[in-house]
């Protein structure tokens, strides 16, 4: 792989404050402060270690920046299934990772899970067109739906291991293509399903190497780009199509 | 619950993974490679350019449609360009005609641009693009299945073909551009004709090279030569310079308007289109011409066969969602 072409994600850390040991039931650090990630790169392992005071369930919620989607459905004309109508979804996470020691509706009661926002199709989602109640729960349920199938909204129970009932390891793996911008992470200590522990850091994401200055140059200066791309384009073509016939 | 990406990936096959910035996904570098390699190749064994199979391989492999069409289009300037340099050194290129092309092919283009815009706004340009190419791959992939099949069967008598598809569209599309205006002399391609017939046919050539990433040489050579009456050797030459820079110039436009050229993948297509054309070349002049077009035909069937598939059949999911990248 060409390492000019590299991809280059920047987690920068998560902006932790440290409370001390005794004063606090819950403590959460970062392993890795900075991941490179390249063009090879096909999601990212994070870890987050802490420690807690006691027996206990942790929850752990990834969220990303807001992001914009359209939604089209498919309908059928004649014979053919086509795109048909369309909406957007605005307001909503790009991802939403909820992970924790058991499954999060065991540990905590629905009213808990709803004022931390642990419930994947809780989130709330602005749909534009607005529709009726019952149009726009069918594409809120379908946006989830395809979310968690294509991995941005995901719930696990085992991805926290649990040593002695006080120090806790967070395996978080973050798929290859992610939203660039920050992305928050909240910690929860449930003891009798009641948060009695809270911690929140963020990190953020962003594009840079080769692949973040052709972005920028595409959005920002996008004739230029265009103009100067295509040139290159047809100078490339050109040499490797008819130089070696004039060799001849 | 699913699960966010697959975690079995080797590290082989990571490595094969390449992320194209713009149009913010992965593909795998070797399969993109193989696309170039067989779009040259084709384009090697039997002339033909294969804008017309990029972008539905691309589609295929999840690229949005706007930027395998925008991405197929700087593409196919990169490869025209050495071709058209060739031609230009043989003198094979009448620069009146293939001006008057560019003029029209450059309106016709920007106007297509501004069409794959409004069409993306109403999220109805991937439907049209497939229709246009079920369309244009079933009508060339039939026809040219049909005629191989002719020739194969009568094999040893190639004749019959040629004089059969000299006499065919003379008819009354001539007339009727023998009685436009602005009648204009061509003296390299020794023809009198009025300006508007090119200037009509580059306009409709540009705009199936915004909406469908192709070069249009499939319409473009058999107007040129049936009912415009121009040499085939300049017309051969001509279409190739008209080409390079519709191609270019919607590349452009696609980039200025819609942000959808694809750097990295448009490169890709390149190397592997070079590398294929070479071999197609070598292998092409080994084999029958007759069997050669066969083989196209096939492929192009094929994959008019796909496209009509993937629309007849109910989908498992009838929702589709596409994410605005910033």
């Amino acid at each position: 792989m060409t390492r000019g072409l590299r991809c280059l994600f920047l987690v920068s850390a998560w902006m932790l404050q440290t409370p001390s040991w005794a004063d606090e039931p819950l403590v959460v650090a970062p392993q890795t402060s900075q991941v490179n990630i390249t063009t090879d790169f096909a999601g990212s392992d994070l870890k987050a270690i802490g420690a807690m005071d006691g027996p206990g369930d942790l929850i752990i919620k990834v969220v990303g920046p807001q992001q914009e989607a359209t939604l089209s459905r498919e309908t059928k004309l004649g014979p053919f299934w086509v795109g048909g109508d369309i909406v957007k979804m605005a307001g909503a996470p790009s991802l939403l990772f909820l992970y924790a020691t058991a499954p999060i509706a065991s540990i905590l009661p629905p009213a808990e899970q709803q004022k931390y926002g642990l419930l994947l199709e809780g989130v709330p989602v602005r749909i534009e067109p607005q529709l009726t109640a019952h149009a726009a729960d069918d594409w809120r349920k379908a946006f989830f739906r395809l979310k968690e199938r294509q991995g941005y909204y995901h719930e696990d129970d085992r991805a926290i291991r649990v040593f002695g009932n006080r120090l806790f390891i967070a395996d978080m793996r973050l798929p290859g293509d992610l939203q660039i911008g920050t992305y928050t992470v909240e910690t929860l200590l449930v003891k009798s399903g009641k948060v009695v522990g809270h911690n929140v850091g963020n990190f953020r994401v962003r594009l840079s190497g080769i692949e973040r200055w052709v972005w920028n140059a595409a959005h920002d200066y996008p004739w230029s780009f265009g103009s100067l791309f295509t040139l290159a384009a047809m100078v490339l073509g050109f040499v490797l199509n008819a130089i070696p016939y004039r060799r001849r | 619950m699913a699960i966010p990406f697959d975690p079995s990936l080797s590290n082989d096959e990571i490595l094969m993974e390449l992320f194209l910035p713009i149009a913010h996904m992965d593909v795998n570098i070797v399969l993109i490679s193989l696309y170039g390699v067989l779009v040259g190749f084709l384009s090697g064994l039997v002339g033909v350019g294969g804008g017309f199979l990029i972008t539905p391989l691309l589609i295929f492999t999840g690229v949005p449609p706007i930027v395998a069409v925008s991405s197929g289009a700087a593409q196919m300037a990169g490869t025209a360009s050495g071709a058209s340099y060739l031609h230009w050194r043989h003198g094979n290129i009448d620069f009146k005609t293939g001006l008057v092309l560019l003029v029209g092919s450059w309106l016709g283009g920007g106007f297509g641009v501004y069409l794959a815009k409004m069409l993306l706004r109403a999220g109805q340009f991937g439907n049209v693009v497939v229709f246009l190419y079920v369309i244009l791959l079933g009508f060339i992939g039939v026809s040219m299945l049909i005629e191989s099949l002719q020739a194969v069967i009568r094999a040893g008598a190639p004749a019959a073909g040629d004089a059969h598809a000299t006499a065919a569209p003379r008819s009354l599309l001539r007339t009727w551009i023998q009685r436009l205006p602005w009648q204009t002399s061509f003296p390299a391609s020794r023809v009198r004709m009025s300006a508007v017939g090119p200037l009509v046919l580059g306009a409709a050539v540009g705009i199936l090279t915004s909406l469908m990433g192709v070069g249009g040489g499939f319409i473009m050579v058999p107007v040129m030569i049936y009912v415009l009456k121009m040499p085939t050797k300049i017309v051969v030459g001509t279409s190739l310079f008209q080409l390079l820079f519709t191609t270019a110039a919607v590349s452009v436009m696609q980039a200025g308007v819609n942000h959808s050229v694809d750097p990295f993948l448009a490169l890709i297509l390149i190397l592997g289109s070079v590398l294929g054309t070479k071999l197609g070349t070598r292998l092409g002049a080994r084999l029958p011409a007759e069997k050669l077009r066969l083989i196209l035909a096939l492929v192009v069937v094929a994959v008019a066969v796909k496209m009509i598939v993937t629309l007849v059949i109910p989908p498992s999911e009838i929702y589709d969602m596409t994410i605005e990248v910033r």
